[in-house]
């Protein structure tokens, strides 16, 4: 494995930036509700590069092995959101974040 | 010493910069793209933490996978499907630029990798378990000590194709489907009729 | 090379993932019509898996290097959601059939989600702890959206699924900072690594606030509450059921082994914060149930606040309180899972299931088993003596004043005056309004399952002891 030369608090930073932007995302959206699961798959992306740099900074491969299984899970959960998703805009014609609201309370 | 920060600032700037086009971008096809971009370059940022295995996994399951799933499904949802249709070519030039960016990464990359090795000497001496390849080492990790959570994440995945079929598969009458059975159960008796020709009456009288 | 991990502790685990395997092709060839006979298969799997966990039950052992953790808390844990399961599954059965959903892969599915709920609740790992949920919720997502030609499922689906996976990603978030603050994402390595720590990380405790709001979003505790109305009122009313049981048990439990274990060292950094978890849940649960019109929205409120007692147990971080918080839970699926069957035979006699509290009015009269059974069962959620939900409070209260916490009573106390007033609402809404057309007979096993439920919650009282004895030695494998 190759040494972590650049220092651990870039990587994390990157890391903590991209995990901002993926909640935001989830958020801030409005428009579409695609645009929200890919907000969830660019969190996800943040957690694997947090667990890369920790991984290399204390020369730990568990690291490597937990974000293995991040990725599967990711994979795992983008089909199912898509499926949902599939079916929901069958039954309402539209993916509108705004139109989630049958019901209220 | 020096390329690897030029390099890593050129990954995390445009990982970040793609992260936030991402959810800022007006049309969803956009996003996909820049999604994809984002993932490229994180991929790089995973080599350069000596990940390479999980970089080009990254590629691999989310360039080849998922993004192209969700760009599956921005295609079949998207309500304007009619102006997307109209406007494809608009859609060429940032294709291109994306696809000439990735491109540009690509050579870096591979540029890194020829410029790392003598980076790798100045290491600190590492566990034997580390000495081996990356892929070597996670996969020694993966099929023994997590054994158990390989099968779990099996399951998993299990789960996700039993859900997406039972969410999304319906049988739609008027189809003509592939019938499996029937063609396994064809003899050759069903498929083949020899037929005696008389010479010089043609064939067509026979039929 | 490494050993063989030792299996025989996670046989229960290895039982339900090739059961559901061999289910799933039974479904598979069978077809829509075997839907009936794999529930029931599903039903005696998960008995099974009962017989498996509570004939070993007496062991504390760790294997498959330190992911896997078999002990007493975790024996009583899962008993408790294989029941949860199990009945749920029962309930759900007569519901299928009416709204010609019948799909094999209905009781898969649960079955798969309770493997998950197994993993999660023996999990020694935060690897373990990720996959197991991931499993577990990835199963409901698609059991919320299960009735795919409904608005409500699949908006419910939706909602259930964009909120879980941002959850599921603050957890992760959160895990990886503790990772990487620790260097070991093993619990007993991270309490090891806490403990010689002299002053905490900044770091770890970020991971710990990341990993704590995740859990509480997955026990629906305020303020990570939001998705659980919306949820159970468009999901399919076996499956609110089933959210409500089985994964609401497991999710508890998972969160008392990682505040206590891991976290156990560092108490004073959280136990304000889960303090803060219970008090809210309480009594948001108590107010916000009162304007409710929808009885599954209801149900939904109540099951806030009921959350909310549960983690009051873990807020006192001692023995006496994981024991009250374990008596609660086993209460807690008891009536619940009675309620539940009452609400799944609000069935007019033109086969429509209605599910406003308006409905229920006059029952007493037209099905009085149902509406004596219901009473039991709301006096007991409100927490009215001698029923079995007061022993459930007075044990989590009796460990909350042992800890010293005294506020978290009190605000508890008063919770449970104000939410008692919509619990007895429907109570008088069934005994003393003008009757409703009446509701179609249930089938033979809801009813079995409403009476079991009810004779346990009357009578609680005279046989505290063997449970409460079981949850204090489950809880004491907490505190080495």
């Amino acid at each position: 494995m190759a040494p972590l030369t650049i220092p651990l608090g870039h990587f994390l930073s990157v890391a903590a930036i991209l995990f901002t932007l993926g909640v935001l995302g989830i958020f801030l959206n409005r428009k579409n509700v695609i645009v929200i699961l890919m907000s969830v798959e660019l969190m996800l992306l943040a957690v694997n590069l947090n667990l890369v740099a920790f991984s290399a900074h204390l020369g730990d491969m568990v690291g490597q092995v937990f974000a293995m299984f991040v990725l599967t899970v990711a994979a795992a959960e983008a089909a199912i959101g898509l499926a949902i998703l599939v079916v929901y805009f069958r039954n309402r014609g539209t993916v509108a974040v705004e139109d989630i609201s049958l019901m209220k309370g | 010493m020096l390329i690897q920060f030029i390099v890593f600032y050129v990954f995390a700037a445009v990982v970040v910069g793609s992260a936030f086009m991402v959810i800022a971008a007006r049309n969803p096809v956009h996003s996909v793209l820049f999604l994809i971009l984002s993932f490229f370059n994180a991929a790089g940022l995973f080599v350069l933490a000596g990940a390479e295995f999980l970089a080009m996994t990254l590629v691999i399951v989310y360039v080849g996978a998922v993004a192209v799933l969700f760009l599956f499904v921005v295609m079949m949802l998207d309500i304007n499907f009619v102006r997307l249709r109209q406007g494809f070519m608009q859609y060429l030039p940032l294709g291109a630029m994306l696809g000439a960016i990735l491109l540009v990464e690509l050579l870096l990359v591979v540029g890194a990798f020829v410029v790392s090795p003598e980076v790798d000497t100045l290491a600190a001496p590492m566990p034997p378990v580390e000495q081996q390849s990356n892929t070597h080492a996670l996969g020694q990790l993966l099929y023994t000590r997590y054994m158990y959570l390989f099968q779990a994440s099996g399951m998993i995945l299990l789960v996700a194709m039993i859900g997406a079929i039972v969410l999304t598969f319906r049988v739609r009458t008027g189809v003509r489907r592939q019938s499996i059975r029937a063609q396994v159960a064809r003899t050759r008796a069903d498929a083949v009729e020899l037929k005696k020709v008389v010479s010089g009456a043609g064939i067509s009288g026979s039929l | 090379m490494i050993e063989f991990p030792d299996i025989s502790p996670a046989i229960t685990e290895l039982w339900l993932a090739i059961a559901a395997m061999a289910l799933l092709l039974i479904g598979v060839v069978r077809g829509d019509r075997a839907t009936r006979m794999v529930v029931w298969l599903s039903v005696g799997v998960l008995a099974v898996a009962i017989w498996l966990v509570w004939s070993d039950a007496d062991t504390s052992v760790v294997t498959f290097s330190g992911l896997f953790v078999a002990d007493r808390f975790a024996a009583f844990a899962k008993v408790l959601v294989l029941l949860g399961s199990a009945l749920a599954l029962v309930l759900s059965l007569e519901f299928l059939e009416r709204e010609r959903l019948e799909r094999p892969e209905f009781p898969v599915l649960v079955v798969l989600a309770t493997l998950g709920m197994m993993i999660m609740i023996a999990a020694n790992d935060l690897l373990s702890l990720y996959v197991g949920l991931e499993l577990q919720s990835l199963s409901l997502y698609v059991l919320a959206a299960f009735n795919r030609d409904s608005e409500k499922s699949t908006e419910s689906g939706l909602k259930y699924f964009v909120l879980g996976a941002l959850a599921s990603g603050i957890l992760l978030y959160g895990a990886t900072l503790v990772y990487g603050f620790t260097g070991s994402t093993s619990f007993t390595g991270i309490a090891g690594a806490l403990a010689a720590q002299e002053e905490r990380s900044i770091g770890v405790l970020f991971g710990l606030a990341f990993v704590t709001a995740g859990l509480a979003f997955k026990v629906a505790a305020v303020p990570f509450h939001m998705w659980t109305p919306d949820v159970y009122e468009g999901a399919p009313t076996p499956v609110t059921a089933f959210f409500s049981l089985a994964p609401k048990v497991a999710a508890l439990a998972l969160f008392m082994r990682v505040m206590l274990g891991p976290f156990g060292g560092i108490a004073d950094d959280w136990v304000g914060i889960i303090g803060l978890l219970a008090a809210t849940s309480m009594v948001l649960g108590a107010f916000a149930a009162i304007g409710q019109t929808n009885i599954k929205r209801l149900m939904a409120y109540s099951s806030i606040g009921h959350v909310g007692y549960a983690l009051m147990g873990l807020a006192a971080h001692s023995p006496g309180g994981v024991r009250g918080t374990l008596v609660y839970l086993t209460i807690y699926l008891a009536m619940n899972l009675g309620a539940w069957g009452v609400i799944l035979s609000m069935r007019r006699t033109d086969g429509k299931l209605v599910e406003n509290v308006e409905d229920l009015a006059g029952m007493a009269r037209t099905r009085p088993f149902l509406a004596a059974a219901m009473a039991i069962f709301m006096f007991s959620l409100a927490g009215v003596p001698p029923l079995a939900g007061f022993f459930g409070k007075f044990y989590v209260f009796f460990a909350a004043v042992d800890a010293g916490l005294y506020l978290l009573a009190v605000i508890g106390v008063l919770a449970t005056v104000v939410g008692s007033y919509y619990y007895l609402r429907i109570v008088k809404v069934m005994y003393f309004d003008e009757p409703a057309p009446a509701f179609l007979q249930p089938a033979g096993a809801t009813i079995a399952v409403i009476a079991v439920t009810a004779i346990f919650t009357l009578l609680f009282f005279l046989f505290p002891a063997p449970f409460v004895a079981e949850a204090h030695l489950a809880s004491l494998a907490l505190f080495p």
